[in-house]
């Protein structure tokens, strides 16, 4: 039995993404359907060890002249988003529907513009000073990113950023709906934007996470993870007669482990907790969700204890899944990346597949979505992304 | 909601002269606030975070395993990733696995769930010079959507001083106890945070232009105060609130 929710839903009336998947959403369905990893070596720096990549290789756009201040890798993906397929039209449209001061921007990001500071710590380990252009507060500070798209657009309502490492971009889409729900936003542009940088890969690397090929999530023979970049925006906006063809964001269940700092619970019960919540706030149970796109890093803490979670609290696990195989981990983008896949299967009537599991683990005892499955169109799908302080986000998703 | 209530409240600046050209009491950092196991490889952010929030839990009289929290900081674990990014750029940088793990915006509000075996959902939030009101903000939506309470953490550290010369410091931290709607016994209540640019006192503003998680000053100031006027009260340059004593 559903009961009413705790918490109004709203509408994703605009989404677009740029990944190793492709530049606009239209790829993004295209690579997803083909199921080919998009995972190649890194060409954007070197590094002392064999892995491969989600890496952006098409050309980014230069930031205008007026907001150099905010050059950096991460302000270069945002914007090459709000140029695909009218996305940037769509924000006007919505800015002069509601006015600019009352669209907030909420970004996901958990290294924000440190590729660029990296190459400044260069300069400064070359000419013994930080180069001149450097801005710290608008290239590195983790909002800096959201006040170049906030002054790029010309919105002016709250603006902040999300920093929870990997779960950055969900809790972000929960911050978004709380704005809508207490009328301090009638729309709300949310930003999940992590690029490739030396930090997390050796950061990685040293934790000894990093699958030199391509990685298997949920697969028996799995070697960990691979790193990956990506910018997508969702445009979040009150419910209203005109958006009711469009797709719901129900809720976003959070938790913490209190357990480690860099691995999850042996158990998922944080994992579960964050699930269970979503579906409290929203009203709904379990047995009304028809897929999950799981977190599924491809390290085998991270998989069994998220593969613990759904057991515990599924009797039936609907279809699972997860991309990362396809298009690495995006980290503090995952969140809203993975959204929008589970937004294009929702609109599109399809299951993702498992991109680079052959043989399933024994010990995940529940039905993980191997090839893109066609043949069914998912209405309810709960979308699962887990960071680093045992941080738990868990978004829940309804076709219109 | 018509407004939030401050149940207790707690400052934290590890600077001596600093803390004694306050015109309220801060104190210095306690490092009996993190645990033994922990304590050792903890950060200046996580000591400044850690003590003001134990204080402000204290001086509330809540227990901190059930209250959700938010952890507000402009640079977050500055020192750490400014180490990080110092080693990676050398041809044989050493990179450990905990300073990575620890370089995230969220490692104080990931070790305070930890070491307080609180599993309600913790925030981390950066909004430059807004943080301090963004991160009120943040507060208050929570409140308002999910009613109950929650601890609110504001902290940095010192910044390296290669990365933004002359800004950066001091070291401040400041933690709240809020309820949702007005709470009898309460200290201030809050009102929503709205556009505007109350007076910023021009004590602070050299200060807040300095460190920008100093914008907490006149809303610390005030509820040290016994001033009972409504007013409306500096979160930033484009943000306030009206505050209120019953």
């Amino acid at each position: 039995m559903s009961s009413s929710p705790l918490l109004p839903p709203v509408a994703v009336t605009a989404y677009q993404c740029v990944s190793a998947g492709g530049d606009d959403v239209e790829a993004l369905y295209a690579s997803l359907i083909a199921n080919q990893s998009c995972l190649k070596p890194l060409t954007l720096f070197d590094m002392p060890f064999a892995t491969v990549v989600g890496e952006v290789t098409s050309v980014l756009p230069e930031i205008r002249a007026s907001l150099k201040a905010y050059d950096c890798r991460n302000a270069r993906l945002a914007l090459k988003v709000l140029a695909q397929a009218g996305f940037r039209d769509q924000l006007l449209q919505a800015m002069a529907k509601h006015g600019a001061n009352r669209i907030g921007l909420v970004l996901g990001t958990s290294t924000s513009g440190i590729y660029d500071s990296e190459n400044a710590y260069a300069r400064l380990l070359q000419d013994g000073v930080m180069p001149a252009e450097f801005h710290f507060q608008k290239v590195q500070t983790a909002q800096a990113t959201a006040e170049f798209l906030q002054l790029e657009l010309g919105l002016q309502g709250p603006c902040y950023a999300i920093s929870t490492a990997c779960s950055s971009s969900a809790k972000a889409l929960g911050v978004a709906q709380r704005l809508i729900a207490t009328a301090m936003c009638d729309a709300v542009l949310v930003a999940g934007v992590d690029s490739l940088c030396r930090l997390t890969l050796r950061g990685f690397n040293s934790l000894q996470l990093i699958s030199p090929s391509a990685c298997r999530p949920m697969d028996a023979n799995r070697q960990g993870i691979n790193i990956g970049e990506g910018a997508a925006l969702l445009l979040l906006e009150k419910p209203s007669p005109e958006n009711a063809g469009r797709p719901r964001l129900l809720a976003v269940g959070e938790s913490s482990d209190a357990h480690h700092m860099s691995a999850p619970h042996p158990d998922g019960v944080g994992a579960a907790t964050a699930m269970a919540h979503a579906m409290r706030l929203a009203g709904r149970n379990v047995d009304e969700v028809d897929y999950i796109n799981l977190h599924a890093t491809a390290s085998s803490l991270n998989d069994l204890s998220e593969a613990r979670a759904v057991v515990s609290l599924f009797p039936n696990p609907p279809p699972c899944s997860g991309v990362k195989g396809l298009l690495g981990h995006t980290l503090g983008a995952a969140g809203a990346v993975e959204t929008i896949v589970s937004l294009l299967a929702l609109e599109r009537g399809f299951l993702p597949g498992t991109c680079g599991l052959q043989q399933p683990d024994p010990q995940c005892q529940f039905p993980v979505v191997a090839a893109p499955n066609l043949g069914l169109s998912p209405r309810l799908i709960l979308s699962n992304a887990f960071g680093f302080g045992g941080n738990n986000a868990s978004v829940l998703l309804e076709a219109a | 909601m018509e407004s939030m209530s401050l149940l207790g409240f707690a400052a934290c600046a590890p600077d001596a002269e600093f803390r004694a050209s306050l015109p309220f009491a801060v104190f210095d950092i306690n490092r009996e606030t993190i645990p033994p196991l922990l304590r050792r490889r903890s950060s200046r952010a996580m000591q400044l975070a850690f003590s003001a929030a134990t204080a402000a839990c204290d001086s509330a009289q809540r227990s901190p395993s059930m209250l959700p929290c938010i952890f507000a900081s402009v640079a977050g674990e500055i020192q750490t990733t400014d180490l990080l990014c110092t080693e990676l750029v050398k041809p044989d940088g050493a990179i450990s696995p905990s300073a990575f793990h620890n370089s995230v915006q969220n490692t104080a509000a990931g070790y305070w769930s930890i070491a307080q075996q609180c599993t309600q959902p913790a925030s981390a939030l950066a909004a430059g010079a807004d943080t301090f009101a963004m991160a009120l903000l943040e507060a208050w939506c929570q409140l308002a959507c999910q009613g109950g309470e929650l601890l609110l953490v504001c902290y940095d550290e010192n910044w390296p001083a290669i990365l933004d010369p002359n800004r950066g410091e001091p070291a401040f931290s400041c933690a709240f106890v809020f309820a949702a709607g007005a709470v009898a016994g309460s200290i201030i209540q809050i009102g929503r945070p709205q556009s505007g640019a109350a007076t910023l006192p021009a004590d602070w503003a050299a200060l807040v232009d300095k460190m920008p998680i100093l914008a907490a000053m006149p809303l610390l100031e005030l509820a040290n105060s016994a001033d009972s006027r409504a007013q409306l009260v500096f979160i930033s340059s484009t943000w306030q609130v009206e505050v209120r004593r019953r």
